[in-house]
């Protein structure tokens, strides 16, 4: 594979991509496979929610870190947590400030390294460390030692965030986008995310004719087009296309057992899945 | 501590944002389509193609530079950014061989940009050719205001966590989208490509000769027609119909001399994309 080609002004090294633009569809077709590698398969991701469960303080993240405290040794997991109420506060001074789209992705993990660094804290008893973009690689390090490294969910676009799809002009990508492609790459068991509702609901849980959706695709929950989601709407659309994890369930973090339940493989909560998903990822 | 349904509460955390969940249509509806400020309005963002350009050598990149030098001497402000090329698309082989997922390949293809930016920095040193990464980019300012010319990867910082695509393996955000979104960040005077064809064709000129030259398009038309192959990466198209600032991209033959002076003063050369 290390000839070097000549003979149109270029120097290429022979390869099955040689003189392509990598733009052509029916070359991006070619290199498409069903089987992906994982890195580290036996791990379960779970997304400890902003919104739902820090910003609850102590009634509802005691339990969970305990919980989480007494699962370790019997699962891999690695946790990822969002923003939260100040996120938000930061989204809504800084849309008022006139910031534009890559400049919000640059500046709203701050507030999720404040409620990383909270949970590392309270898990450092039980190995709880910070997992940083950096450290990516070493994440057997840490798994190996029996620790439970803990990363913000924000994915690191930073300025070069993509232009919005939703309307409002905020980033499609927060945390549970951001975690859910960690959990990709690493080629997880599980993704878990943790709120303060007991899944996916067809409108508020609040009303009583809202009816309680166990089971769903991505691309069906994101044609109903509900009003409102305890998950990001872009993190249907990064599931639906998804190599390696083909499924995300919803879960209420402020009912104790449930992430044990969860990582035992019990149906809790919502599950959404691919609607590629046919069990042939290695 | 103070609790209102159940979260912490504190005076002034009240905001247009507090009530739902950021998934919901209302909050985003609300906020409307909101204008945002220009970063740094009066500069160019230029990339230099990788496989067009640097894979050429001396002959390609020489003249190129020279042109870029005078545009700086007249007072034009630009951030260089290098494309990869044909050593990419050699790990890219290498890493679609091996089943790897698509983070672990646009991770891999992240390094030789880097190489390629490091290349124009040594050739550019002597006239303020700066090395500027991702982490050094709110030191832009600084680097123009000393003078300097920032080069970077066209590669955005996505890595691990860029998305898979429907169709294929390979990073859908490559140089030329990681360029672009710089530009659409910065709100700036315009993206410029460098490339080796005269613009976008019908066809991939290298290999169809009846391909003819399309010297202005629009984005959406191009997504929807079909088109198999493109002179950009497909997502810069995608992300241009929804972007608030660069409504429009310039790709020039850099091999033509005179082709980036033109372009950088506004002529019509090449081929125009607009939203």
């Amino acid at each position: 594979m290390s000839d070097l080609i000549s003979g149109d002004g270029r120097t290429h090294v022979r390869s099955g991509l040689m003189r392509e633009s990598l733009v052509s569809k029916k070359l991006m077709a070619e290199t498409d496979n069903k089987r992906v590698k994982r890195m580290v398969p036996d791990v379960n991701m779970i997304a400890v929610g902003g919104r739902s469960i820090m910003d609850r303080g102590r009634e509802a993240i005691l339990p969970l870190v305990e919980e989480i405290a007494g699962l370790k040794g019997r699962h891999k997991m690695v946790l990822g947590v969002g923003g939260g109420a100040r996120a938000r506060h930061t989204y809504s001074i800084g849309l008022d400030l006139g910031l534009p789209l890559g400049g919000l992705a640059r500046i709203v993990g701050g507030v999720e390294e404040n409620n990383r660094d909270i949970l590392q804290f309270l898990l450092a008893p039980h190995g709880g460390v910070t997992f940083i973009k950096d450290h990516f690689q070493d994440l057997q390090l840490f798994l190996s030692n029996g620790m439970i490294p803990i990363c913000i969910g924000q994915p690191p676009y930073h300025f070069w965030e993509p232009p919005s799809k939703e309307p409002g002009r905020l980033p499609d990508n927060g945390p549970d986008v951001g975690l859910f492609l960690m959990a990709e790459v690493i080629g997880a068991e599980r993704m878990i995310y943790v709120k303060d509702v007991d899944g996916v609901y067809t409108e508020d849980p609040q009303n009583d004719t809202a009816e309680f959706i166990s089971e769903t695709t991505a691309e069906d929950l994101l044609a109903r087009e509900l009003p409102d989601m305890p998950i990001e709407r872009e993190l249907l659309r990064t599931l639906e296309n998804a190599r390696s994890l083909t499924e995300v369930r919803v879960i209420n973090g402020l009912v104790p057992g449930n992430l044990s339940r969860a990582l035992a493989g019990d149906a809790i909560g919502t599950r959404v899945y691919s609607t590629r998903r046919s069990g042939d990822s290695e | 501590m103070n609790k209102r349904e159940g979260k912490i509460w504190i005076e002034g955390m009240q905001t247009e944002l507090s009530g739902e969940t950021l998934a919901g249509t209302g909050i985003r509806e609300r906020l409307g389509n909101r204008h945002s400020v220009d970063v740094l309005p009066d500069v160019w963002v230029i990339k230099i193609g990788g496989q067009s350009v640097m894979d050429r050598g001396a002959d390609a990149v020489h003249p190129i530079l020279e042109e870029l030098l005078a545009a700086r001497r007249d007072g034009t402000q630009f951030v260089l950014g290098a494309g990869g090329g044909t050593r990419a698309r050699h790990v890219y082989a290498l890493g679609l061989d091996l089943d790897l997922p698509t983070g672990m390949l646009a991770r891999l293809g992240s390094s030789v940009p880097v190489q390629n930016a490091r290349m124009l920095q040594m050739l550019l040193a002597k006239d303020g050719g700066i090395m500027m990464y991702p982490d050094d980019f709110e030191k832009l300012p600084f680097f123009l205001n000393a003078g300097c010319i920032p080069v970077m990867s066209g590669m955005p910082p996505n890595e691990f966590w860029e998305k898979s695509a429907a169709v294929g393996l390979l990073p859908s955000n490559r140089t030329d989208a990681g360029v672009y979104l710089m530009a659409e960040f910065l709100g700036a005077k315009g993206v410029l490509f460098i490339k080796d064809e005269d613009g976008l064709y019908t066809d991939d000129p290298k290999k169809n000769p009846d391909a003819t030259l399309i010297p202005e398009a629009s984005a959406a038309e191009l997504l929807a027609s079909g088109q198999d192959d493109l002179i950009v990466e497909r997502v810069v198209l995608e992300y241009m119909t929804r972007a608030e600032k660069m409504r429009e991209i310039r790709i020039v033959n850099g091999l033509v001399p005179g082709n980036v002076t033109a372009a950088l003063r506004g002529e019509a050369v090449g081929t125009v994309i607009r939203a």
